[in-house]
């Protein structure tokens, strides 16, 4: 057992030495990490029993699985990003009393409620948020900026979800607010083809926050956009096909029958 | 079994003759009510007739109030008459009182020296825990609500079923006030099953609240939420757990977003609610209510906050609700601001933060309302946002939601609203209708479901039938008669 706790330690400086380099090898990384999860399905890893490990125990198995989430985003791995920070909640939240608060903390958690952001499940971004100390998600710069983005987001400021991604409070932030900020060229999309009957295409640029008008074309063309002479993009209102709705018979019939039935069970 | 139980004496007619002060006075007539109490549930062994038990704890809070040291002191010195060992137990949980009461033989003869009912062990134990608690001696409470627990476990008597669901409630309550609540998780998990496997509706019920409990002290609404989706909550539980469980789903639900489905638990939790008692419960949950409504779009009714005894506790909420539907972002914020502390205690401050975007998007609505056309500068104005970018934005976005019937033209920098549609060509009228018909009806057959029958009735109903078919039967042969009668007068 003792012997065994050792190899994971060394592999663990191995990790850390690796992962420390100004241009860490992930590839590598990741294979060490795939070692050490190995080598501690041995040991009291997950709170899986009643049998309580030492302190030191916990806390460097934190330090992993904290390199893991990092590594797992610089390889773009959603699936694996999620796996680790399943983990490493446990370390966060049930072992709140035992051990010293990490450093990465609330770095890691607001990276995980902006994955959920960027992933669109809010109802889980909203229980995730309700673990936090109400004062954490005032003051903390990692854990408020998703918490505004979601407030953006809902309101439909989507102009300043843009400029809030050049102020990120971290790198690893990038990754997520690039697949958010492709979510949102979507809305904004449906949001431009209901509110507006036309719009250039020097506009339609700026609202979707593309760099060019090739960009913008190219989208466009997604979405089944026509581009009309004089440079502006015309939508079809959708509302003259509404109006000859037909009745929803089947519907109406079927409202009368249940009406009839419950009816006939009172008198 | 049967002849280990004692039997308690008779309460004799004859009050005691020597008390001259009222205190005295109304302490023998608390223990009057308990010996009355301990006999009905003696009953209700006996009988196996869960009725009379119910009705014992249907008075607890009663009792509860009127608890003191003196009585319970007379109360454990009358029936723990067959182990001296037991007795000195719950007394050293008892404060002695000053002056130690007259003993009043409870029990007489050969049955003094039986062991008592589990039920009744159970009941006065209870009754000790809760004058504990009430005292404040946290520590002595936890002490005695693990020694109860061992006690009321190992026993495996269906009648005992509704006391032990009472203690575990109280044992919740106890680790709760002395915030170690996740120690007892285990323990409540293993007797759920338990409960479970013997069909104990009444502590399925209470474990299944004390688990919520537990996990929402801790803002685990994860796994609040699973615990909901995995246990099938009984039907056959009593009102009151009925109501905590709806409260406690409806503040899972809100958290998720839930709203339709959070806001018709807590309605639901507001009526199974005790409506003269309860008063704290009542509040906490229109709090909630009014929040969801909110955040729903709708504006509760004002009458909700007048209330005489919810009016105090609702005057935040009733701001909110000014602010909300005003639509007035500054006013909102202040309010917010203001009333802080009384929503973070409420846990309702995260709700309310996310109520921002509904007090926008009442205020595009009235704006909407009010002009043909205005533009989009004006806007961002009003709605204090800081450029009229950001509001060109929120209105597209309030247009696609369906906020607002309009089209905004970038060029000039103005919106235009459309003319409203008839909203009486359109099926809302019929769904809007729908939904109240369907409502009353569900409400006709929920009472049929809840009211009580008397035992035995429908042989009744089965005989009137009969009845009937025989006079429908006559009724026939009068007809026939009167036809050919008919016919022999017109010839």
């Amino acid at each position: 057992m003792t012997s065994s706790f050792d190899e994971i330690k060394n592999l663990y400086q191995t990790l850390k030495t690796e992962w420390n380099k100004k241009k860490p090898d992930f590839k590598q990384c990741n294979s060490i990490l795939l070692q050490i999860k190995i080598g501690m399905t041995k040991h009291t890893f997950l709170p899986t029993s009643n049998v309580e490990a030492s302190q030191k125990e916990y806390l460097i198995a934190r330090d992993i699985l904290e390199v893991g989430v990092q590594c797992s985003i610089a390889m773009h791995d959603i699936p694996s990003f999620e796996r680790y920070m399943a983990q490493l909640k446990c370390y966060y939240l049930d072992y709140r009393d035992k051990l010293p608060e990490s450093a990465n903390q609330y770095h890691l958690l607001g990276l995980n409620l902006l994955f959920l952001l960027s992933q669109n499940r809010v109802a889980e971004f909203h229980t995730e948020l309700e673990l936090l100390p109400y004062d954490i998600v005032q003051t903390n710069t990692y854990i408020r900026h998703p918490v505004a983005l979601e407030q953006y987001l809902m309101e439909g400021n989507y102009n300043k979800i843009f400029q809030a991604k050049s102020n990120v409070p971290s790198d690893t932030y990038n990754f997520f607010m690039n697949i958010l900020s492709n979510t949102l060229r979507n809305e904004i999309a449906e949001c431009l083809q209901k509110a507006y009957k036309k719009v250039s295409i020097n506009s339609a640029t700026k609202m979707l926050n593309f760099n060019s008008t090739n960009e913008t074309n190219d989208f466009a063309n997604k979405k089944k956009w026509i581009l009309g002479q004089d440079g502006y993009y015309v939508f079809h209102l959708e509302e003259e096909k509404k109006a000859i709705e037909p009745l929803p018979a089947l519907q109406i019939a079927d409202y009368a029958i249940q009406y009839a039935k419950e009816l006939e069970t009172i008198v | 079994m049967a002849a280990t139980v004692a039997t308690v004496e008779p309460v004799p007619d004859v009050e005691m003759t020597d008390v001259s002060d009222s205190q005295e006075k109304k302490d023998a007539a608390v223990i009057q009510e308990i010996r009355d109490n301990i006999r009905q549930i003696e009953k209700a062994v006996q009988t196996k007739e869960a009725r009379f038990m119910l009705r014992v704890l249907r008075s607890w809070s009663v009792t509860r109030r009127k608890l003191n040291a003196v009585v319970l002191w007379s109360v454990i010195n009358g029936f723990y008459t067959h182990s001296a060992s037991d007795k000195e137990l719950l007394l050293s949980y008892v404060t002695t009182p000053a002056d130690i009461p007259e003993a009043i033989k409870m029990r007489t003869g050969k049955n003094a020296t039986g062991a008592l009912l589990p039920e009744i062990d159970g009941y006065i134990r209870l009754l000790v825990l809760v004058q504990l608690i009430d005292k404040e001696d946290y520590k002595k409470a936890v002490e005695f609500s693990d020694l109860l627990m061992v006690k009321l476990i190992d026993k495996n008597r269906r009648t005992l079923d509704l006391i032990t669901a009472k203690a575990y409630f109280y044992h919740m309550r106890c680790y709760e006030l002395t915030d170690q609540l996740h120690k007892i998780k285990g323990f409540l998990y293993s007797r759920l099953r338990t409960a479970t496997l013997k069909k104990d509706y009444e502590g399925q019920a209470v474990l299944i609240n004390c688990l919520l409990r537990n996990y929402l002290h801790y803002n685990l609404y994860d796994q609040a939420d699973k615990l909901v989706q995995k246990s099938v909550f009984p039907e056959q539980a009593s009102n009151n757990e009925c109501a905590r469980f709806l409260y406690y789903q409806g503040r899972i639900k809100a958290a998720r977003l839930e709203y339709s489905v959070a806001h018709k638990n807590l309605v639901q939790a507001l009526r199974k609610a005790p409506q003269n008692s309860a008063v704290g419960f009542r509040q906490t949950v229109q709090k909630l209510a009014v929040t969801v409504e909110l955040l729903l779009g709708d504006i509760p009714e004002r009458h909700i906050f007048r209330q005489a005894s919810l009016r105090k506790a609702l005057v935040p909420y009733f701001r909110l609700t000014q602010s909300v539907r005003l639509g007035d972002l500054t006013m909102f914020s202040e309010t917010l601001e203001n009333f802080k502390k009384n929503f973070l205690s409420d846990h309702t401050y995260m709700l309310i933060v996310r109520l921002r975007h509904n007090v926008i998007k009442t205020a595009i609505r009235a704006i909407g309302a009010s002009y043909s056309r205005i533009s989009v500068d004006y806007i961002a104005e009003k709605l204090g946002l800081d450029s009229p970018k950001d509001a060109e934005f929120i209105i597209s976005k309030a247009i696609r939601d369906g906020v607002i019937q309009a089209t905004i033209d970038p060029e000039h920098g103005y919106v235009q609203s459309k003319e409203p549609v008839d909203i009486y060509c359109t099926l809302e009228p019929q769904m809007a209708f729908h939904q109240r018909i369907s409502f009353c009806l569900n409400l006709h057959n929920e009472s049929v479901k809840a009211m009580r029958y008397p035992p035995k009735s429908y042989g009744k109903d089965l005989e009137s039938a009969e009845e009937r078919r025989e006079r429908e039967q006559q009724d026939l042969e009068l007809a026939k008669e009167m036809a050919e009668e008919d016919d022999d007068g017109f010839p």
